[in-house]
């Protein structure tokens, strides 16, 4: 009785603030690390995963048949930490009742939430976190924006191969498996081109002294360094190498922004170093998509966006269009269908590079552009597009289990 | 004493009817890594509590556990309830190694010196790629049973829960007889006395070493159950912050007692669920309650309840 | 050769740091008997908040590290009034405990006023000197000499002045202490100043040469023990000799056996000196 009166008073609320159409919210949760030290890159994909949810509802929401969603997104804490990303989805699946799960910037709290989304009636969209196996575990219900490491390492070696170096020295957190990836994608274009990796020097995300390896590589005299891994200590290894004399080529793949190695070496010490990433968010190659994203979400939350935060902005619009082509929002498996049928859409940031015409694959994986930037005069600087075949590779992924 | 068994026979019946007062299928989730974690303090009392050693290599004991069962699983092709058997001993072994040279300092140097061996389980655990995988861990360990659907099935949270409530009752039971034997007596004149018990001529290295290595035996039992029961594993889990988690539940629960390791357990689990509010000031509050708990509740919330007990009994 | 000596210098400025953390923990752990565990933490606070006053207020950089010596000799007194002073006669298990707690607020604080990205204290120390193929940065130059001069600095304390012969009494017997006159609740106040001003000293160190980030401070005090069980507990001859010891253990086994497993390696001697000689290298027997 009390139920139904409820339901007629809210009928009547809807009628009367004159909606014809009926619209209802649909839920959908976040999970991020927003507290620890990879805050970074976690903290702004929940921003613009909130900041999409703002302008999809602004745009008149997600229309199914003739009823309207609005958009209304929880978000909780995983501190990248496997355990708390797994009693946050669960929380989220059990207790708030969500279906959609997006965010997930990390590999290991990504890693362990993908051991057990197969068996839920959730569909998970993975954003930054860049471990291989993610997509290669045949999950018809996940699907990941960001591509694989080693999908760019291979880029990478072709192009340090053409640079005409034989003999490259590789400095990095080899026990960090997207890394160690990237690194065995590079040797084998790198060894096919006839060049050799003398030395796979490692480095933990806690050192910031490797002076040590850096005097060893210094001894085998190679034509160039590699350096592979996070920023905070990478930028360690370029500053104390040109401390240790070495005036060999830089190259690295460390996704790092300006001020962050600025705070370590200085512009000097950075100059010419080559980062070999996708291009993600740059505004020297964005798109009208990617100037608007940085306007909106600069005045929104007062801070530029990290360059890896649109994988998260492109999963909402992404789920948007594929609960809209499979025309509902409770059969999760017609949507995750819908996602991988799913075309490039224009309110895309990222420069997704299409696979047979649609911007997941079979494994549901998207590919970005990879691209060269280099320091130049205190700036990272595009200078070109890697080459790179995410047909091939897709297919390659595909090969794998 | 009539009485306290009157008490344990309500609180297990409490246990076992738990996830049918469970409404929110989430909350049974963490019940399930609370009795883990039971299992995890008991074995961390043992040490901490009665031999009066603070151990912070727990969390890498838990470690060593949960990749020797996954590994013996998905590599040799053992079957799980095997696995969680062997784990342990596994563990054991590990637990010799470095109970050893450990032992031979005392108070806070053996802590030091544990806390050593737990980073270097870390590192090894994450450099050992071609075993471990490292960062990315092992994903799809196999649960115990005869897979999904199956009479028994295991991927049911419920039948999940109930193996591992005999498992920590069981462990407790274990705890119990250790305590109330002479070892335990020992152990425990070991943390009153140390140099008095050594001299009446009781080798008293063996004991603690035996402390210290049932103790990893918990730990590892308590890691290879986390491990088929999340599926998944990585380093991160069993770090250093974890090992002081288990001190945590130790202290909060009122060490050197039984029933203190399952409060405590409970606590260090569903507490974090009620600190999000404060998500940012939790690790200032979580040292700030130890701090003073130690200060002012050296005994724990079950030293507490004990005092008030008393207070109002003897009031009546 | 030149390889060798190249990780040797490379080993001694992080040596130097090491050193500096062990002296602070060797005397408290002389006088009082405890290991005080947040001692890292606390260290990591001084380097913090001399980048906060240099790079948000302004200051000059020398003005910024007094100012942060300064904070910390008073943080080391309330820690010992507040937080160990009431477990004085407890179980020693007790003190460590409540040690392990302090260190979780103090890096729940870092972290809640100074944020979880890594911190640099900006110097303008960037010149490299070249000796005969060998390398060696100013700023690390400063770091080899600014030890240096702290552990003079700190001998010539204990040893020749009225409060260090007090300090040493009282670590020798403390009963004896008393019946000498010596105010042995005054001691310990005495010995946390000191111990945290050189434990800021070392987190400026850090936090110029290399960074300071959330989880840097424990990492350096297990480093700090591993030294006094090397040198042997409670012996500043030890601690300084157990620090470099260390230090360059380290960026020799980073260099010549393996870099992943650097600090394995260095437990390893740490066990092995434990196991050989269990009274540290300089202890006695």
């Amino acid at each position: 009785m009390g139920k139904r009166l409820l339901t007629c008073s809210v009928m009547a609320l809807l009628m009367g603030t004159g909606g014809l159409a009926a619209q209802e919210t649909l839920t959908i949760g976040v999970a991020d690390a927003l507290t620890g030290g990879a805050a970074v890159y976690g903290l702004p994909q929940a921003n613009s995963v909130e900041m999409a949810a703002g302008e999809i509802n602004a745009a008149g929401g997600i229309s199914v048949g003739d009823q309207t969603y609005m958009l209304d997104v929880i978000v909780y804490d995983d501190k990248a930490n496997p355990t708390e990303a797994t009693n946050a989805v669960r929380k989220l699946i059990d207790r708030d009742g969500v279906k959609y799960l997006l965010g997930f910037c990390c590999s290991g709290a990504t890693g362990a939430v993908a051991s057990f989304i197969g068996y839920e009636d959730a569909v998970m969209l993975v954003g930054n976190a860049a471990e291989r196996s993610i997509t290669t575990q045949g999950l018809t219900n996940l699907v990941r924006t960001r591509p694989p490491a080693d999908y760019t390492g291979a880029a990478a070696g072709a192009f340090v191969a053409r640079q005409g170096h034989k003999r490259v020295a590789v400095l990095g957190a080899l026990e960090t498996s997207f890394y160690a990836s990237y690194v065995e994608a590079f040797e084998e274009e790198f060894a096919q081109a006839g060049g050799e990796v003398i030395a796979h020097e490692v480095f933990a995300s806690k050192d910031r002294d490797m002076s040590p390896q850096l005097t060893k590589i210094r001894a085998m005299s190679p034509d160039a360094l590699l350096v592979v891994g996070y920023v905070e200590p990478a930028a360690f290894a370029y500053r104390q190498a040109t401390e240790l004399g070495m005036d060999i080529p830089r190259y690295g793949f460390t996704s790092g922004s300006e001020e962050q190695f600025l705070r370590v070496a200085t512009s000097e010490q950075m100059e010419g170093v080559w980062d070999l990433r996708p291009t993600e968010l740059t505004l020297q190659s964005a798109t009208e998509a990617g100037l608007a994203y940085h306007a909106n979400y600069t005045e929104r939350f007062g801070d530029a966006p990290s360059p890896s935060s649109p994988y998260a902005y492109d999963q909402a619009w992404a789920l948007k269009h594929a609960i809209e082509a499979a025309g509902t929002v409770d059969d999760t498996e017609a949507v995750a269908e819908a996602l991988r049928d799913l075309q490039v859409f224009p309110e895309a940031v990222m420069q997704y590079l299409p696979v047979d015409g649609k911007m997941f694959d079979a494994n549901g994986q998207a590919y970005t552009a990879n691209g060269a930037f280099q320091w130049q005069d205190g700036h990272w600087v595009f200078v070109e597009e890697l080459p790179s075949d995410p047909a091939a590779y897709s297919e390659f992924l595909s090969s794998l289990d | 004493m009539k009485r306290g068994n009157i008490l344990l026979l309500i609180v297990l019946m409490l246990f076992v009817a738990l996830p049918q007062l469970i409404t929110v299928k989430y909350y049974l989730h963490l019940s399930i890594l609370a009795l883990i974690w039971v299992i995890m303090a008991q074995g961390q009392n043992l040490i901490q509590g009665y031999t009066g050693y603070v151990s912070i290599v727990q969390a890498g004991f838990m470690g060593i556990g949960a990749y020797s069962s996954a590994l013996m699983s998905t590599n040799l092709g053992l079957p799980v309830s095997a696995t969680i058997i062997l784990a342990p001993l596994v563990t054991a072994l590990f637990a010799l190694v470095a109970g050893y040279p450990s032992l031979r300092v005392k108070g806070h140097y053996f802590a030091i010196v544990t806390l050593a061996f737990n980073m270097v389980i870390f590192i090894v655990l994450l450099n050992l790629t071609d075993l471990t995988n490292g960062e990315a861990g092992l994903s799809g360990i196999p649960k115990p049973g005869n897979g999904r659907g199956a009479t028994i099935d295991f991927y049911d949270r419920q039948v999940y829960y109930y193996f591992v409530l005999t498992i920590a009752v069981v462990m407790t039971a274990l705890a119990a007889v250790i305590v109330r034997s002479r070892v335990g007596q020992i152990l425990l004149a070991i943390r009153q006395n140390e140099d008095l018990v050594a001299s009446v001529g009781v080798a008293a290295w063996r004991y603690k070493l035996f402390a210290f290595v049932v103790s990893a035996m918990f730990a590892g039992l308590a890691g290879a159950l986390y491990a088929h029961y999340q599926s998944f594993i990585n380093p991160e889990i069993f770090s250093v912050a974890q090992s002081l988690d288990a001190i945590l539940a130790v202290i909060i629960g009122g060490s050197g007692t039984l029933t203190g390791p399952v409060i405590g357990a409970f606590f260090v689990v569903f507490l974090p669920e009620y600190l999000r509010f404060a998500d940012s000031f939790r690790l200032i509050l979580y040292g700030l309650i130890l701090v003073l708990a130690t200060i002012f509740m050296p005994r724990g919330i079950v030293g507490l309840a004990h005092d008030l007990k008393t207070r109002f009994g003897s009031a009546r | 050769m030149t390889e060798i000596l190249q990780q040797i210098i490379n080993g001694i400025a992080i040596g130097g740091v090491y050193v500096l953390i062990a002296l602070g923990l060797t005397i408290v752990f002389g006088i009082l008997g405890i290991a005080h565990f947040a001692h890292g933490s606390v260290s990591m606070f001084g380097g913090y908040l001399t980048f906060f006053l240099v790079v948000q207020q302004g200051l000059p950089l020398v003005l910024a590290i007094a100012i942060a010596l300064v904070t910390g000799m008073v943080l080391g007194v309330l820690i010992e009034l507040l937080a160990y002073r009431p477990l004085r006669n407890a179980n020693h298990i007790n003190a460590f405990i409540v040690a392990l707690g302090l260190t979780m607020m103090v890096e729940g604080a870092n972290l809640q006023f100074f944020g979880a990205e890594q911190i640099v204290i900006p110097t303008n120390a960037s010149r490299v000197f070249d000796i005969g193929g060998l390398t060696l940065p100013e700023l690390r130059l400063y770091v080899i000499l600014g030890a240096a001069v702290l552990i003079a600095a700190m001998t010539i304390f204990v040893e020749e002045t009225k409060t260090g012969q007090a300090i040493r009494a009282v670590a020798e017997n403390r009963d004896a202490a008393i019946l000498m006159g010596i105010n042995v609740q005054m001691i310990p106040l005495v010995v946390f100043a000191i111990s945290t001003a050189l434990g800021v000293a070392a987190g400026v160190m850090v936090g110029s040469l290399f960074a300071i980030a959330p989880g840097v401070g424990e990492g350096l005090v297990v480093k700090g023990f591993a030294v006094l069980i090397l040198g042997g507990l409670g012996s500043i001859p030890g601690a300084v000799v157990g620090g470099i010891v260390l230090g360059v253990t380290e960026a020799l086994a980073a260099g010549f056996i393996s870099s992943a497993y650097k600090d394995v390696i260095a437990f390893i001697v740490m066990i092995a000196v434990l196991l050989l000689r269990p009274q540290g290298l300089m202890g006695r027997a």
